[in-house]
């Protein structure tokens, strides 16, 4: 039997030819204004499959487990990310990938999906076994289906876009860690064992200012036909050393990740190494060992230049020296990049406020997806846009109001930024008082309100880094000039504490109020089911009567009941 | 005189077949456990309650290296004390104050973390009663042949077990859910650890069958940490789990050392607290019983009586239905507002 | 005569003065915003909400912000069109609108009381004389009872603070003139319209129904009214169904108010209580303390005051005030303001003071406690509720103190003043 087995699988090494995937990996370094330095570890999968009839039965080089989650639950494309600290967009320029503090999931269905609310909470429970977070806590109640901020990203074959089959949740409490890349590293074919993915040395990546997971599944075009389809998934690795962390500016593959490049995964097509040198002019420094290639990259009028290290056993380290003073450099911020905070005082109201920040020569349209749970009621009456102290009126304008403990706020707008500008778009909220099991074991810790997604084509490609659409792989981002350049910039993450009952006192509180209904009752039954009448009143004062109750309590009943035959024999009289 | 040899010739049948019989009784007593599994809790959150993550990933280390896999592990911690901006060193817990061990390691798979970690949950784990949908990596999939090791660290009291400083799960209900997995016929065995205080008051209720139960303290006993960490200014290590630990890590997968000798790792001197344990319910002895019993897993070996020498042809089927060609195209990532007048 | 005229009109002006005055000042803003003023069924907030939600075209009744029926917003949109800028003159017009039709309730009633004791004279005690009713006893009550409405604190906080609850008011105290006066329309269409609002008033409906039985002893005309008032209540409802086509409204406002899903702090008894319930009872307790507001008391003070409507009428909204879901100040206001039409038990009331003191204490306590709890953070819900506790409790001591001495007036007048069994000293107890 065993045998049988054994020759099954030496026998199929010869049939997977036929399955034709592709397996990339590249890690590129980029020092950013303020002394960072940012590393993003890439790995990206293409299968040439049809995702609609795909079985993930025999898989090779695609991970196994996601595809039975995406075929269980129908997902035509996926999005998962896992973040810690916020990406600094006025300093720091638009990553490759987008991510929101703590965890973020949107999904699309395929349109022939029967329940998107039940395939969408299965799949966040499925995800959350799979990458050992707590995703099961997205559900109805906390998730929306945007209309404009988030489009399929991958090939579609229906003419319009039913923005019903999508579903975003946001958990700003999440936490990333080390079970959360454990799991994630296995989905990946060397899994850590070789390539680039060895070097994510927990010891050395939680070090890090900013610190982002991520999964991105989707099916694009096979060719340039574009009439089948392939599944591709990127997973990405996101970090921002801080040069105060590290020690020294002076930075190198094993100061950033602990150990030296020991190889390619032998699986991958290409296994490489990008140095974002555009900087060199103003903060020079020299590479060691020399890059096997310089790459120029014009995007959108912008030109980047790049040190290309191609990684086949020979480079086993590089590092970056300084050269000279270090310069004082004026920071350039993006086109875009926005704020938010809150307003107020006291745990009874409060404000919500979204800076954006317009530094384009043009104008801007952005579209600005808040969507606020359902603990957070806003009134849409006090909402004020505001741009450089004049009144903006949103292009569109898109609301749908919450339900307490069934819907969040969902506030979608398209504004059209003005030149130079800062826009400020505020709101008011209340407070909601919660039953006492619906807090958190840390109550006092506060309740999260997620951060703010503000969308937009721009038009100029400056600090901009991310793939483009149909890329699969950095490599793919260069030269790779298109009619807009989609950024997605998300916010701050909010907490807000709401007021707290006093957790020990369920039962003193039914006692209480039952007992002031009760007040009530008694005298009401009273004069309702009663009748005035006069009754002889005894003859004794209220000191002897109270002494004889005493008396009486003290010495037993047969004393008292012959006491009492006696008063009563008086008072009849 | 017929008599006496009559006796004489019993007793020697007797004898001779006791030792037989002694042996099959043993035989019958002897483990047949078919799978190990490993159910590690720990309920507080706080970072001054560090030391009760370190207690279940120290734990969790020696199952691992023992040899029970991540499959079979249900790990629960409340609170994230690795990556918590407090920890000077990310990424890390240790459970010496010279960091000889880090215990958080570099392969973890948390099954239940955060929030997730309540009374609720975990009764619904060892009970088996999960809402539909759960993962697999959240479920107790034990069976008949399952040896399991629960292991609870926390916050205790008389007859209770704190969950997150909110709720409780008391010596009744833990008992009951363990009577659930013996009438469901989910366990072979059960070891039974808990390191918080008044431990011994959360095994006193059990009634069911084969648990062996140890506890870091007795009934109106505190347990105590061992140290402070000055860096990271917390406890990080209580003093049974910490000996325990010790214990564990001179003990590998082939090692004979028994859960005899585990019973007695901590003594008064040590511990400071007297370790109780209950094995009235347990009917091997337990100085037969290896270590490797419950922290250990069982290797599934099949013995292969005769190999198939012929070579098969493997026909692969190419994919017969063929991908149905459509006109597919990327969608703008978003929608052209320009012909919206302001 | 001119004289009374005079006094009057600097009355009705004075008050109306006190509240345009606070509405324009910067106080508007705190009274509106405090939780004893506005619940999120009365809040004025809310219906600016739903007022631009509908003009956006959202549904306003998808979210659970707006908690009144379709046609109620639709007349307040009309009433916000057509004032803008200077709408708080429709409260201040309510409100003194609603004293002066207080005080023709007052009046009437003043009338029948008159009439009852005429009428009644022979079957009193010989020594009862003392007690019975002047004419000035019957003519000063209704002035004190509008100037009761116009300057309790409680009433001009709720004018100013533009909750829905002037309104309410205003038809109450329409029904009630309309009840005293003997008037089917007006006694029918207010009330029909209270019930519209919010659904406690139902409980009017017997006070209604023996009024006419009993005063006016007009069997069919009372049954004329009670069914004439389920008419018009089924008629708002169906209006209002018609304007959205959807019946999702009733649950926003009836199933809101019966169902109680928003614990915000009140001046009542539920918020605390169902915040603290265990979720396995809910449904039971909130069965039981709707009960409790609506049937429990209702017949059996129905049977007993059959022949006093009006006290019927008062008792019934002091238990609505005190026990109902979402009470507010202007509420207790409003029973506060008819109490002066009993003067003349007030010398058989035994609590007054520690009714009065009980009043001032948790007005005064009740802010300054909120601020501990909710912007200081050092103070906690206990506080609040305990102040809630007590404001209840005088609440229910009031009226149970102004029932025992009705029920003791009327001993006393049918079997005199002096105490007396056979020469000896007796009491008076309930049996």
């Amino acid at each position: 039997m065993k045998a049988i087995l054994l020759l099954s699988i030496i026998g199929c090494i010869n049939c997977v030819d036929s399955l034709s995937d592709t397996f990339t990996e590249e890690l590129f370094l980029k020092p950013l204004y303020s002394k960072q330095i940012y590393a993003h570890l890439h790995f990206s999968t293409k299968w040439d499959t049809d995702y609609v009839i795909e079985s993930f039965r025999h898989t090779h080089l695609f991970p196994r487990a996601l595809g039975e989650i995406i075929e269980r639950h129908n997902v035509q494309e996926l999005h998962l990310s896992l973040t810690a600290g916020l990406w600094r967009y006025e300093t720091w320029g638009y990553p490759i990938v987008d991510a929101a503090p703590g965890a973020e999931l949107w999904a699309w269905f395929k349109p022939d999906t029967q329940d998107v609310d039940k395939n969408w909470k299965e799949l966040a429970s499925s995800l959350s076994g799979l990458i050992c977070a707590s995703l099961n806590f997205i559900d109805v109640p906390n998730s929306i289906s945007p209309e404009y901020s988030f489009r399929p990203s991958g090939v579609v074959n229906q003419p319009f876009v039913n923005s019903s089959f999508l579903r975003y949740s946001a958990l700003p409490r999440e936490i990333v860690c080390i079970e959360n890349l454990t799991p994630w590293k296995k989905l990946l074919p060397c899994e850590s064992r070789k390539g680039l993915a060895s070097l994510l040395n927990s010891l050395r990546i939680y070090n890090t200012r900013y610190h982002s997971v991520a999964i991105h599944l989707r099916p694009v075009c096979r060719d340039a036909e574009c009439e089948l389809t392939s599944l591709e998934v990127q997973q990405s690795v996101a970090l921002v050393y801080d040069y105060g962390i590290l020690g020294t500016r002076n930075w190198s593959i094993r100061q950033l990740f602990g150990q030296g490049l020991f190889g390619s995964c032998p699986l991958a097509k290409s296994s490489t190494v990008y140095v974002d040198i555009t900087s060199n002019s103003s903060s020079p420094f020299l590479l060691i060992p020399d890059p096997d290639e310089y790459v120029t990259s014009k995007r959108g009028a912008y030109t980047s230049t790049f040190a290309k290290y191609d990684i086949n056993g020979d480079i086993d380290h590089i590092s970056a020296t300084y050269i000279g003073k270090q310069n004082v450099l004026i920071n350039s911020p993006p086109p875009l990049h926005a704020n938010q905070y809150l307003t107020g005082y006291g745990q009874e109201r409060g404000g919500i406020v979204i800076k954006l920040y317009n530094n384009h020569w043009e104008s801007l349209d952005v579209v600005v997806l808040q969507s606020l749970p359902w603990y957070v009621p806003i009134y849409l009456h006090t909402l004020k846009i505001q741009s450089n102290g004049k009144q903006l009126k949103p292009l569109v304008l898109k609301y749908i109001p919450g339900k307490l403990r069934k819907r969040p706020y969902y506030l979608e707008l398209v504004l059209r930024l003005p030149p130079q500008s800062t826009t400020s778009i505020s709101v008011d909220f209340e407070h909601v008082f919660l039953k006492w099991t619906e807090y958190p074991p840390d109550a006092s810790h506060g309740f999260y309100i997620g951060s703010t997604i503000i969308s937009s084509m721009l038009n100029v490609a400056r600090n901009f880094t991310a793939l483009p659409q149909d890329g699969l792989t950095i490599a793919d981002s260069f030269n790779a000039s298109r009619s807009g350049y989609l950024v997605q910039v998300r916010t701050e993450v909010m907490v807000i504490t709401l007021p707290t009952p006093d957790f020990s006192m369920p039962y003193n509180v039914i006692c209480l109020a039952c007992t002031v209904v009760a007040l009530a009752f008694g005298p009401l039954h009273n004069i309702t089911t009663k009748r005035l009448i006069l009754k002889p009143q005894s003859d004794e004062k209220l000191l002897v009567r109270i002494k004889n109750k005493i008396l009486r309590v003290i010495k037993g009943d047969t004393n008292s009941k012959s006491s009492d035959d006696s008063t009563a024999a008086t008072s009849e009289k | 005189m017929m008599l006496s040899l009559c006796i004489i010739f019993v007793c020697t049948i007797l004898s001779s077949g006791s030792a037989e019989y002694i042996k099959k009784v043993e035989d019958f007593v002897k483990s047949g456990h078919t799978n190990n599994w490993a159910v590690l809790v720990d309920t507080s959150r706080f970072w001054f309650n560090y030391r009760h993550v370190a207690n279940v990933l120290s734990i969790y280390r020696s199952v691992k290296r023992l040899g029970i896999p991540d499959s079979q592990i249900i790990l629960m911690i409340a609170d994230d004390m690795a990556c918590n901006p407090r920890n000077p060193s990310p990424a890390t817990v240790y459970n010496n104050a010279n960091q000889f061990i880090n215990v958080y390691g570099d392969d973890v798979e948390v099954d239940y973390r955060g929030y997730e970690v309540t009374v609720e949950n975990f009764v619904r784990l060892l009970t088996g009663r999960l809402p539909p949908g759960t993962p697999r990596s959240k479920q107790l999939l034990t069976d008949e042949g399952s040896n399991i090791l629960v292991y609870l660290t926390g916050h205790g009291g008389d007859g209770f077990l704190k969950f997150q400083d909110s709720e409780e799960i008391t010596s009744q209900e833990m008992a009951d859910a363990l009577e659930q997995m013996w009438q469901k016929q989910r366990y072979h065995e059960l070891f039974f650890m808990i390191d918080t205080c008044q431990a011994a008051s959360m095994y006193e209720r059990f009634y069911s069958p084969n648990i062996l139960a140890v506890a870091s303290s007795l009934v109106g006993e505190d347990s105590l940490s061992h140290h402070v960490d000055p860096a990271i200014g917390v406890y990080i290590i209580d003093r049974y789990t910490y000996y325990a630990l010790e214990f564990l890590e001179r003990v590998n997968a082939s090692s004979d050392k028994t859960i005899g000798e585990f019973l007695t790792v901590c003594p008064k001197r040590l511990c400071i607290s007297t370790v109780g344990v209950r094995r009235d319910l347990f009917k091997r002895d337990p100085y037969k019983v290896p270590v490797t019993d419950f922290f250990g897993s069982v290797r599934p070996v099949e013995l292969l009586q005769d190999i198939e020498n012929e070579t098969q042809e493997i026909t692969y089927e190419k994919q017969v239905t063929l991908s149905t060609k459509s006109k597919y195209r990327f969608v703008p990532q978003l929608e052209n507002f320009s012909v919206l007048s302001k | 005569m001119d004289k009374k005229i005079r006094s009057w009109i600097l009355m009705y002006f004075l008050g109306a003065f006190a509240r345009l005055w606070l509405a324009t000042s910067e106080y508007q803003k705190i009274i509106s915003d405090r939780i004893e003023i506005s619940t999120p069924l009365n809040s004025w907030k809310r219906i600016t909400e739903g007022l631009h939600l509908t003009s956006l075209g959202i549904y306003p009744y998808i979210g659970d912000t707006l908690h009144e029926p379709p046609v109620n917003l639709a007349v307040y949109n009309v009433l916000v069109a057509a004032c803008g800028r200077y709408f708080y003159l429709i409260f201040v017009i309510c409100d003194t609108a609603t004293a002066y039709l207080l005080y023709i309730a007052a009046k009437k009633y003043m009338r029948h009381l008159q009439n009852n004791q005429i009428d009644n004279k022979d079957r009193y005690a010989k020594d009862a004389n003392d007690i019975l009713l002047k004419d000035s006893d019957f003519a000063i009550p209704p002035t004190y009872v509008a100037a009761a409405y116009l300057f309790n604190p409680y009433i001009m906080f709720n004018c100013v603070g533009f909750t829905t609850t002037v309104f309410g008011n205003f038809f109450m105290a329409l029904f009630l003139a309309g009840l005293m006066s003997g008037n089917l329309l007006f006694s029918t269409l207010p009330l029909a319209i209270c019930i519209s609002q919010n659904l406690y008033p139902i409980l009017l409906l017997s006070p209604l129904f023996l009024q006419f039985l009993n005063i006016e002893k007009t069997p069919r005309k009372a049954i004329t009214a009670v069914i004439m008032v389920l008419m018009f209540w089924t008629l708002l409802v169906f209006l209002s169904y018609y304007m959205h086509n959807s019946w999702d409204f009733i649950n926003d406002t009836y199933g809101f108010i019966l169902t109680v899903p928003d614990l915000r702090p009140n001046t009542g008894l539920f918020w605390y209580f169902f915040i603290e319930m265990f979720e396995h009872f809910r449904s039971l307790f909130i069965y039981s303390f709707q009960i409790n507001v609506t049937l429990l008391y209702f017949i059996p003070l129905s049977i007993r005051f059959r022949k006093d409507s009006m006290l019927l009428a008062t008792s019934l909204l002091s238990l609505m005030a005190t026990f109902k879901s979402y009470p507010c100040l202007g509420d207790v206001g409003f029973v506060l303001a008819l109490l002066p039409c009993w003067k003349h038990l007030f010398n058989y009331i035994q609590q007054g003071f520690l009714v009065g003191c009980c009043f001032i204490v948790t007005t005064a306590l009740a802010p300054t406690v909120w601020y501990l709890w909710i912007y200081s953070g050092s103070a906690n819900a206990n506080f609040y509720f305990g102040v809630t506790l007590a404001f209840a409790t005088a609440q229910i001591f009031l009226i149970t103190d102004v029932l025992f001495a009705y029920i003791k007036r009327e001993f006393t007048l049918k079997y005199g003043r002096v105490r007396k069994i056979d020469g000896k000293d007796a009491q008076l107890m309930l049996e």
